[in-house]
């Protein structure tokens, strides 16, 4: 085996993906040759090295992690209750629906001598309706002590 | 590599129970893979509150996601690529990630000799030297964002090639060519700090 093999099966050998005579003829290759070993010592140890470097940083967070359930249920519960609560979007999709709605209003309503005529059956009590072919006449009673009214109002 | 492989209760059963209304099995999945999910996370984002942040928000959009979980597939693996996207989002809006370029020469089989340094082996081998854990981290962090996933899930994981495809969603040759590049990265580090 020469170097350049030996250095490409320096890594399958490290994922334990190296058959075991090609592992063997490896190994002879760098029991005879310091620099390929030398190779092999630092390819394996930067998995070591990586590992140590992350537990370093779990024993410094231990406690955190040891809590990690109740952060995640907190989290959790807070999602739970933002997605039953109207998003923004929602608590405020009312403005517009109101503008829209006044717009059309606005648009559609009749407009001056189109408009309905005022009727005094809408809000008063006629005590009697006179005939009329061109007109809509009424007496209307007001309230005690006020004195009648007599509404006449132009048929169109 | 699962529970189900331990003798526990499967993760597809507590992903059930969880959606039948019971979040305390989602607790024991947090439980199951918080430390596996951290040591990732700070692999990729180095910062130690960060990953905690990270695999908190990861835990939490599982959650709400579990729904859309396959069942059949491996619960890890699934989470996984949620905590890597979010480590890696996170990473990208972090103050650390400046702009590395990419040094094609690492990809080359170029051998420099070395010398019979003892590398460090567990967290007090390099906690004694503190020198050296930040060459190291710095060289992590010089790591395209993908290039260390690989690696971290690969070494500090222990994912096979397969599974690490399917997490980062590229093919095996590229997780075996990224892996290729951040061990040479991190091995410079180590012999470049042994020989200064």
């Amino acid at each position: 085996m020469d170097c350049r093999t030996a250095l490409e099966k320096i890594e399958t050998k490290g994922d334990g993906l190296l058959p075991r005579e090609e592992a063997a003829e490896l190994a002879g290759h760098l029991a005879g040759c310091p620099a390929c070993a030398s190779e092999n010592a630092a390819i394996s140890a930067t998995g070591p090295a990586l590992r140590a470097l992350t537990g370093i940083r779990a024993m410094e967070k231990a406690p955190a992690l040891d809590a990690m359930w109740t952060r995640v249920r907190a989290g959790v519960e807070e999602g739970r209750e933002a997605r039953l609560r109207p998003s923004w979007i929602a608590r405020w999709a009312w403005i517009p629906a109101a503008v829209a709605l006044a717009v059309l209003a606005l648009l559609f309503y009749p407009a001056g001598t189109d408009r309905s005529p005022f009727h005094p059956s809408t809000f008063d009590v006629a005590v009697e309706d006179v005939e009329s072919d061109v007109a809509t006449v009424a007496l209307v009673d007001k309230g005690e002590d006020l004195p009648r009214v007599i509404w006449i109002i132009e048929d169109a | 590599m699962n529970e189900r492989e331990k003798g526990g209760v499967p993760d597809d059963a507590l992903i059930r129970t969880t959606l039948a209304g019971d979040d305390g099995a989602f607790g024991e999945l947090v439980e199951r893979y918080k430390g596996r999910a951290f040591a990732v996370a700070v692999g990729i984002v180095g910062d130690g509150d960060d990953a905690l942040d990270v695999v908190q928000d990861s835990f939490i959009k599982a959650y709400y996601k579990l729904k859309e979980f396959r069942f059949g597939s491996n619960f890890y693996t699934w989470f996984y690529r949620l905590l890597v996207n979010q480590a890696i989002d996170r990473w990208r809006k972090s103050a650390r990630s400046a702009e590395v370029p990419f040094d094609e020469s690492w990809l080359s089989e170029d051998v420099s000799p070395a010398d019979s340094f003892a590398y460090p082996r567990t967290p007090e081998d390099l906690a004694r030297d503190r020198e050296l854990g930040d060459a190291l981290q710095r060289a992590v962090d010089s790591l395209p964002e993908y290039h260390r996933a690989v690696i971290v899930l690969r070494e500090v994981d222990g994912m096979a090639y397969d599974e690490i495809a399917k997490v980062l969603g590229c093919s095996v040759g590229t997780v075996m060519s990224r892996l290729h590049y951040a061990r040479g990265k991190l091995k410079e580090s180590l012999k470049s700090h042994r020989e200064g």
